[in-house]
């Protein structure tokens, strides 16, 4: 395995990328739920709150940074190794990632900025704003991600010239449904995700009937409504996908012929891939079910009193967020091993799409990234345990000085 | 729309050079100008509100080769792979310490993400110097001009740290690092000085830079030599916050304006297509970037997120 630059390439890509959306997951579930309880406070001069933003915004903060990070090396590393796919579809695939970069992520990351260091220095309606241009670059962006991605499953909107595809039709590329379902399925199983992150660090405080500030009690019922909700939306989005799955994209033909796509599709291995597709679904299928389980069971406690009261139903809460995780996982596997032996489908295959490394300069770039990865990955899993367990006056964004305030508080600046 | 978008391009790179210069010089002087615990903390005090705002500068300038240069980009990536790697490796060890210094209170946890910080700095440094060098010779060489150029850019991205150290760890009552910085502002610009002649002397040797450009290469030297010599002069840093930037917005011109970089006409879709998107997006990355380097003029009085 370690002399095939190909399987390593893809090995640290599909690392990468895995890594990633479990960070960008929690940050697109979060978003909304931090800008709605901001928006609340700031209407009502509600301090109880404002100290809930400030914790699930330190959460946001811990997870948001490893988002960032793994979201650049993901990036660099689609030019660095799949430097093919660039040479070949950078007109039309990486369009929709360079209009990501600075209509999206250039922003959020200021508006960002601008919400960490604003909080003595703005007024609350314009720090609510920076949060709301966050929250929104933050979709901005999964949605653009999406359409380069889509169009890797379904290519649409593009002529060859030379052998390189043109956009011919940015109305195709923007509309593709392989794009407009996947971020409906994104944005929905986001939800979950971030639905259940709270319900857990909310079941872990309320089981200690720690919750001062009421930020536990409404987490909990944040959680049980949203999953309710959701949770058929997650499925129909992902369902409805199935249809393109193996459906040959309307551009067929237009790079090889049908029996040169045949052969290629029958010389591929499925081997490892297929294994890995169906495990992923698998694992997806069976998440999804339990979770569909557990928001009725969550709205049949409610008037019992049990979301705030029951250890016993509040316990299982803690260890919930492993299911939208493994479902997640599972759901990209599938998606990104059904379009093997194609990077592009009926278009360019994996391999072409590969820079030409050494079996040695490939090892060295998956160990030196993977290695990292698993690192940051750990040590930010941990901080965000840390960080939940501790509660809203041990978070990042936590108000202080107020036990040692001897001295008067030092003057705001006034810009 | 070709122009436009060459223009776009050479904006994110000189502006990633000019405003990431800034904390990544800054990085790299911590061992100088932060030798008490309470010094590093202002340092990464200083960097942190920066560093998320000017870093998205690059990110917009690959989003940018990818989209409407691939053959560039393709070229690019083909000559200086294993650089480019050390540079991805180098900023994500950076932005790692800097994300997660705040976070344990432990001196150790400190030590570790500090040293993080300073390695990443110096490596994104010595990552951009080899880079510029390799796109002005075509191709990664070794040769004098290879050594002198990536010395020279990484005195310039220390000068450009220094500036901005010696402007922003003044404080109320540790003014030792913002002194430290402004004493280290001439004997970098004099390096440079003698860095950018060097490089400029070695060109003519084998493996110096192709590509003709040579009235632009001059005027670009001169700008360079002339923004030195005014800090390595008597001013020393007072003006060094301007002519800091002005010298390592050099090299990003150089690499835009003098090397030989393959580029293919932009398909005239794909060009409307980005900047249709992207036009109506523009006064918010300008509000966005204009607020937050306003807003943290004065470095916060609390601690805050990353220090």
């Amino acid at each position: 395995m370690l002399e095939d630059p190909l399987l390593l390439a893809r090995l640290q890509f599909a690392l990468t990328a895995a890594t990633h959306y479990m960070f960008v997951a929690l940050t697109l579930g979060l978003a909304p739920y931090i800008l709605v309880t901001q928006a609340v406070a700031a209407v009502r001069g509600d301090r109880s709150r404002m100290a809930a933003v400030r914790f699930w915004g330190g959460l946001y903060l811990v997870n948001y940074g490893m988002g960032v990070l793994s979201g650049l090396v993901m990036e660099l590393q689609l030019g660095l190794n799949w430097s093919g796919l660039q040479e070949v579809f950078g007109y039309s695939f990486a369009a929709p990632i360079a209009v990501e970069t600075m209509t999206a992520f250039f922003v959020e990351s200021t508006f960002l900025g601008l919400w960490v260091f604003g909080w003595d220095r703005m007024g609350r309606w314009a720090h609510l704003a920076c949060f709301a241009v966050v929250t929104t670059t933050a979709y901005a962006s999964a949605w653009w991600v999406l359409v380069a991605n889509g169009f890797l499953r379904h290519p649409v909107g593009f002529e060859t010239v030379d052998g390189v595809a043109h956009l011919t039709d940015p109305a195709a590329l923007l509309a593709n449904p392989a794009s407009a379902l996947a971020f409906g399925h994104v944005v929905t199983g986001a939800a979950l995700v971030g639905a259940l992150v709270i319900a857990a660090v909310s079941a872990y405080h309320l089981m200690r009937r720690d919750d001062p500030h009421g930020i536990f009690r409404r987490g909990v019922r944040y959680a049980a409504i949203t999953v309710t909700l959701l949770v058929l939306p997650v499925a129909a989005f992902g369902g409805t996908q199935f249809e393109y799955f193996g459906e040959a994209p309307p551009t067929s033909g237009l790079t090889y012929s049908a029996e040169e796509i045949a052969a290629i599709e029958a010389t591929a291995e499925g081997g490892a891939a297929e294994v890995a597709g169906l495990a992923g679904e698998t694992t997806m299928v069976l998440a999804w079910t339990l979770i569909a389980l557990m928001g009725p069971l969550m709205l049949l406690a409610w008037p019992f009193g049990g979301l705030d009261r029951w250890r016993w139903f509040l316990a299982p809460l803690v260890a919930a967020p492993l299911l939208p995780y493994a479902a997640s996982a599972g759901g990209w596997v599938f998606r990104e091993t059904g379009r093997q032996p194609w990077v592009v489908v009926h278009h360019l295959t994996t391999a072409d799409a590969m820079t030409p490394l050494s079996p040695g300069t490939a090892l060295v770039s998956f160990s030196l990234f993977t290695g990292a990865f698993a690192v940051l990955a750990s040590v930010t899993c941990w901080l965000l345990v840390r960080y939940a367990r501790l509660g809203p006056d041990g978070g990042p964004l936590a108000e202080r000085g107020e036990t040692a305030s001897e001295e008067p508080a030092a003057p705001v600046h006034p810009f | 729309m070709d122009v436009l978008s060459s223009a776009l391009l050479a904006l994110f790179l000189v502006g990633y050079l000019v405003l990431a210069g800034s904390d990544v010089g800054l990085s790299m002087l911590m061992p100088v100008v932060g030798r008490a615990p309470g010094q590093r903390r202002r340092v990464v005090a200083a960097i942190a509100p920066y560093f998320l705002a000017s870093e998205v500068w690059l990110v917009a300038a690959v989003g940018v080769l990818a989209g409407l240069f691939p053959a560039t980009e393709h070229h690019v990536v083909a000559e200086l792979w294993p650089v480019l790697v050390a540079l991805l490796a180098g900023w994500l060890v950076r932005d790692a310490g800097l994300w997660s210094r705040a976070r344990v209170d432990r001196p150790d946890w400190r030590a570790v993400c500090d040293g993080a910080i300073v390695a990443g700095g110096w490596t994104v440094a010595l990552a951009w110097g080899l880079i510029v060098a390799g796109l002005l010779t075509g191709g990664p060489a070794a040769s004098p001009f290879t050594v002198a150029c990536a010395a020279a850019v990484v005195c310039l991205f220390a000068l450009r740290g220094a500036a901005f150290g010696a402007e922003r760890l003044v404080g109320a009552d540790e003014c030792d690092s913002a002194d430290a910085a402004a004493r280290a502002t001439r004997p970098l610009a004099r390096a440079g000085l003698g860095l950018a002649v060097a490089a400029a002397a070695a060109a003519f040797l084998p493996g110096g830079p192709t590509g003709g450009a040579a009235v632009v290469s001059l005027v670009l030297a001169a700008v360079l030599v002339g923004a030195l010599a005014a800090t390595s002069g008597l001013t020393g840093p007072m003006l060094s916050r301007h002519t800091s930037a002005v010298a390592i917005a050099v090299p990003g011109l150089f690499v835009v304006l003098a090397a030989d970089l393959p580029v293919a006409a932009i398909p005239a879709t794909t060009g409307a297509f980005v900047w249709a998107t992207l036009a109506p997006m523009v006064p918010v990355m300008v509000i966005g970037q204009v607020w937050l380097y306003r807003m943290t003029r004065q470095p916060a009085p609390e601690p805050t997120f990353f220090a």
